[in-house]
């Protein structure tokens, strides 16, 4: 059985290279985090698996494969009807990620039709990421919402179409400790539900770490270290992984 | 509510100037030559011109000009500048042209036979099209913004169709500046009308405009005589504030 | 409220000023102090009150009067003129003045190098005067051939000192003692003139904007306006009706013309109304001249008789009568030319129907009135005009130059009272020969007529035959009507009750021009 999502890609800006030929690999129904400081390429990892990043200035080159599918040099229409569909992404901060003017219900059947015909039915999906489906709240507009209102929204737009993998970029980061596990617990409910393969980018390792099979450092646009969880915190080999553990609050047991 | 109101009053502006014919007392041209600056009442519900011409049929003809030809004139340029905000140089290069240079070699290669009907439709299609660039230039700093935005990349995406993403994400955002751009350009082009007058272009007499009729007002001593100088001026706010409100 | 904190001081100091001080407002700063190198009204203005001259014409009677000189004399063959100047002569600063300065000042406009104005009227075709001082007190000037009025051209020219300065000193009754740019100008009494003006000084406030010297003058802060429109002078009327006087018919016209040149692109058809003598007056006939006056101009205006205004007394054709409004009659002649009126229409022989288009200057609101006056008049016979305005420099472009236009609808200005002066528009050949200029032979035998006329008034001696000349040129334009003179504005002041000694005229510098005699109660 092929790999959910397979990768070896290098990306730059103009002519400073940013990500290093960064390897990974996704197996189906499997969750890794992507950890690493900021500036350190995983934003821009996001970007290129879905090959948008020439619209922030980016390009790159390597190869991309979602179930043994390679998307590198897929035409532009082609590689439409991958995003969403094939590759699920949930961004970070629904402040700036969801378009204030446009009404819930707008968003929701945009981004259905973009991938199926006819009306869409958004009860059980809004259902499963503990969104209310009424009138009320399909009638508002995303500028309305909270923020952890707003990150679930996104959550379902990134599920709606049951991806084979869904790339989530600090999905948490814009959400207060509470709603962040939470969050966590919805993401890990639906790989549980789904078998959808997740990958997690972000900078703080403790909390995906908790929901996650395995861990990717990314440092400096490499990965130095990869590992599942337990071993990356309890005997982490590289010297960037130790001082990322070492940064962690300690536990109190 | 006071939307509701809002549009009741241009609705019969826009009626009073489409039935100008029937609701004028008199042509607009007509000179009442035993009459000249009448005052308000009886015969001319609004006085006289110096010429004997009634005020309150040149401003009800006017108004049938300028309601029309002004928010044309702005639909125009809003429309170019979403069109070609794009070349941000070309806009920049617009911005700086001597318009008022090119406004007069126009009319100097206009032809003398051009009636004034023509003359003043000519008028505002030149304004209409000359006055792309500043909208252009507000609509290129929001695209600008728009491109780097957060939900056009989630839009992207999510795989919308480019052209879906433009209609559905995008444009509302430029329409509210189109709307913007378009209720500062409505009054600000009614009174170019009247100053492109001083280079020959717009309204040639006997035709009334807004613009040729607010001109009246330089002379503030003729207000003291007659107050109802001060219609044009006083119609032309109320419409500016019913489309504010209306378009809020 | 910025603006009045601003204003105000200066309004307080302006009017704690000596009584004798005579106050008036200038529309702008004047270009020049140097007598001789003035253009522009304001310049002329200063010029004017500080002038030192030989002789002046009275403005009223017409009279040569000394001045500077005690008596002239002229030659019997009229070229060369005499005069003998008044003993201890001094400029404004106490250096003498005596005859060399005036040869120096005559020598001086004359020179090609200055380019000075007021040399080009002392030049003839003939050649230059050449002036010989024969004593301190006594100068001839000579002329190669006669020159008519010879004595009157020393009315405008200005005795200059030695030392050529910004402000120069002055011969004359005032001198420039205080130049603030874009504030004021005092004039200040020279008390080397012979005579003793009644006015200590005088003082000329800069303020371009009208209205708010009418706001002045009705608040008693200035003491004359030498110009208004007809509609502030209905105010002052209203308001100070002892201030508002109305000095007659101006010397300018407003008039309009058909382009006849034949080189133009009028088409064809138009061309030969144009070109019609009955076609022209028909169209002066169905103009409401008093309409004009009355409506346009608030009645302070008169329908123009012909080419020379009436306030022109002494050279004006007294015979010459405003052309009656008679559509009725318009409309047999243009019948009987082989124009039909069908529908509203009027159409020539050939069918065409007669319309034209009438260009002006854009921005001047009266003549867009009169011709919006004058479309209606000649809607009445049928005729459609299409009035154009247009910005000053193409409006000239296209008269002077291209002959692109129809009609168009003006005004002349005259500041002179010479029948010569408007020799460049009569003429056949001239630049400025409005409907059909720079011809190389005269195109009708009306225009050779005119030609011989107005050489005739330039060069004969005989002041009443150039009269007779003069008379008859005017009753030539009047039957051709190439020209169509069309009112004379009435030349409207205000003048303050306080002021006195005033006896103003119609032609510059209206008010001022016996500012010896004026004085302040």
């Amino acid at each position: 059985m092929n790999n959910a999502l397979e990768f070896r890609i290098s990306a730059s800006y103009g002519k400073t290279e940013v990500l290093h030929s960064v390897a990974g690999t996704i197996a189906p129904g499997e969750i890794v985090a992507l950890a690493g400081l900021s500036g350190s390429g995983k934003s821009t990892l996001a970007l290129a698996l879905l090959r948008l990043l020439h619209y922030r200035g980016g390009s790159v080159t390597g190869s991309i494969t979602v179930e043994g599918r390679e998307l590198t040099g897929l035409s532009e229409s082609a590689m439409r009807s991958v995003r969403g569909k094939l590759i699920g992404y949930v961004p970070q901060s629904p402040g700036t990620a969801l378009n204030e003017r446009l009404k819930v219900r707008t968003l929701l059947e945009e981004t259905w039709s973009a991938h199926a015909e006819g009306a869409g039915s958004f009860g059980a999906l809004l259902e499963s990421v503990q969104l209310p489906g009424d009138q009320v709240f399909l009638n508002k507009r995303a500028g309305e919402l909270s923020t952890g209102q707003g990150q679930r929204l996104l959550i379902a737009f990134g599920i709606m179409h049951k991806p084979a993998v869904l790339l989530a970029d600090e999905p948490t980061s814009a959400l207060d400790v509470i709603t962040q596990a939470a969050v966590l617990k919805l993401f890990a409910e639906l790989n549980q539900k789904n078998g959808t393969a997740m990958l997690f980018i972000s900078h703080d390792l403790l909390s995906v770490a908790s929901i996650s099979h395995r861990v990717d450092i990314l440092h400096e646009g490499k990965i130095v270290e990869s590992g599942p969880p337990g071993k990356i915190f309890s005997a982490p080999e590289h010297p960037f992984t130790r001082s990322l553990v070492d940064a962690m609050p300690r536990r109190m047991d | 509510m006071r939307r509701k109101l809002a549009s009741a009053i241009l609705i019969l502006v826009a009626l009073c100037a489409l039935f100008a014919p029937a609701i004028a007392p008199f042509d607009y041209d007509r000179q009442f030559r035993e009459s000249p600056h009448a005052a308000a009442g009886g015969q001319f519900l609004m006085g006289t011109d110096n010429l004997g011409r009634d005020r309150f049929s040149r401003l009800v003809y006017a108004t049938r000009i300028s309601i029309v030809l002004a928010p044309a004139a702005a639909a125009v340029s809003v429309l170019l500048a979403l069109m070609l905000s794009r070349f941000s140089s070309l806009t920049t290069l617009c911005l700086s042209l001597p318009w008022i240079f090119l406004f007069i070699i126009m009319r100097a290669l206009l032809p003398l036979d051009t009636g004034p009907f023509a003359s003043i439709l000519l008028t505002f299609a030149l304004m209409g099209v000359a006055g792309w660039a500043w909208p252009a230039r507000i609509f290129n700093a929001s695209i600008r913004q728009i491109r780097q935005s957060g939900w056009l990349l989630q839009a992207r995406a999510s795989g919308m169709p480019s052209r879906r993403i433009a209609l559905i994400h995008v444009w509302p955002h430029l329409r509210a500046i189109a709307v913007a751009q378009f209720r500062v350009l409505v009054p600000a082009y009614i009174l170019s009308e009247a100053s492109l007058g001083l280079i020959g272009l717009g309204v040639a007499e006997p035709l009334p405009s807004w613009g040729n009729l607010l001109a009246e007002l330089q002379r503030p001593q003729a207000v003291s005589a007659n107050p109802w100088i001060l219609a044009p001026l006083g119609l032309l706010m109320l419409v500016m504030i019913c489309l504010e409100e209306v378009s809020a | 409220m910025r603006f009045f904190a601003l204003i105000c001081p200066c309004l307080w100091f302006c009017s704690v000023a000596s009584a004798a001080e005579l106050r008036f407002g200038l529309s702008g700063d004047p270009k020049t102090f140097d007598p001789l190198h003035v253009l522009d009204d304001n310049s002329e203005v200063v010029r004017y009150l500080t002038a030192g001259v030989l002789v002046r014409v009275n403005r009223v009677t017409d009279k040569v009067e000394p001045e500077l000189a005690e008596s002239y004399k002229l030659s019997p063959d009229g070229r060369a003129i005499t005069f003998k100047l008044r003993p201890n002569l001094k400029f404004s600063d106490g250096t003498p003045l005596n005859a060399s300065d005036v040869a120096r000042t005559l020598n001086t406009a004359l020179d090609p190098k200055q380019a000075s104005p007021k040399g080009d009227t002392f030049r003839t075709d003939q050649g230059v005067p050449v002036a010989k001082v024969n004593s301190p007190l006594e100068i001839t000037i000579r002329y190669p051939a006669p020159k008519p009025d010879l004595e009157r051209l020393f009315d405008a020219l200005s005795i200059i000192p030695v030392k050529a300065e910004k402000i120069p000193s002055s011969a004359g009754p005032f001198f420039v003692s205080e130049y603030r740019p874009g504030e004021s100008i005092r004039l200040t009494r020279n008390p080397y003139y012979f005579q003793k003006p009644a006015l200590d000084s005088i003082r000329l406030d800069i303020q371009p904007n009208k209205d708010i010297e009418l706001t002045r003058f009705l608040r008693g802060e200035l003491h004359f306006i030498n110009k208004l429109d007809p509609e502030s002078f209905d105010r002052v009327a209203k308001e100070k009706p002892a201030a508002a006087r109305n000095l007659g018919a101006s010397l300018d016209s407003d008039l309009l013309w058909f382009n006849q040149a034949p080189s133009s692109s009028v088409p064809e058809w138009k061309h030969k109304w144009f070109t019609s003598t009955a076609f022209r007056h028909a169209i002066s006939e169905s103009i409401h001249r008093d309409d004009i006056a009355r409506l346009v101009f608030r009645g302070h205006a008169h329908p123009a008789a012909g080419p020379v205004s009436p306030a022109n007394k002494f050279w004006f054709n007294a015979q010459l009568k405003p052309l009656p409004y008679d559509a009725a009659a318009a409309s047999k002649a243009l019948a009987s030319e082989g124009f039909k009126l069908t529908g509203g229409v009027l159409k020539d022989r050939d069918g065409h129907p007669v319309e034209f288009s009438l260009i002006t200057n854009a921005g001047n609101r009266p003549r867009e009135a009169m011709a919006a006056v004058i479309q209606d008049d000649l809607k009445k016979i049928g005729i459609r005009v299409n009035i154009v305005t247009l910005e000053m420099g193409s409006l000239i472009e296209r008269i002077a130059r291209t002959a692109q236009y129809e009609a168009c609808l003006l005004s002349f200005t005259s500041v002179e009272i010479n029948p010569t002066e408007q020799m460049n528009v009569w003429l056949s050949s001239g630049a400025q020969h409005a409907w059909w200029p720079l011809q190389k032979t005269p195109g009708t035998q009306w225009e050779a007529r005119i030609d011989k006329l107005q050489m005739s008034m330039a060069s004969e001696p005989s002041q009443a035959l150039r009269k007779k000349a003069f008379d008859e040129f005017q009753q030539l334009v009047v039957e051709q009507e190439p020209i169509i003179y069309l009112v004379n504005q009435d030349h409207l002041s205000a003048i303050s009750p306080a002021l006195k000694g005033t006896q103003p005229v119609a032609a510059p510098p209206q008010i001022l021009w016996n500012v010896g005699q004026l004085r302040l109660e």
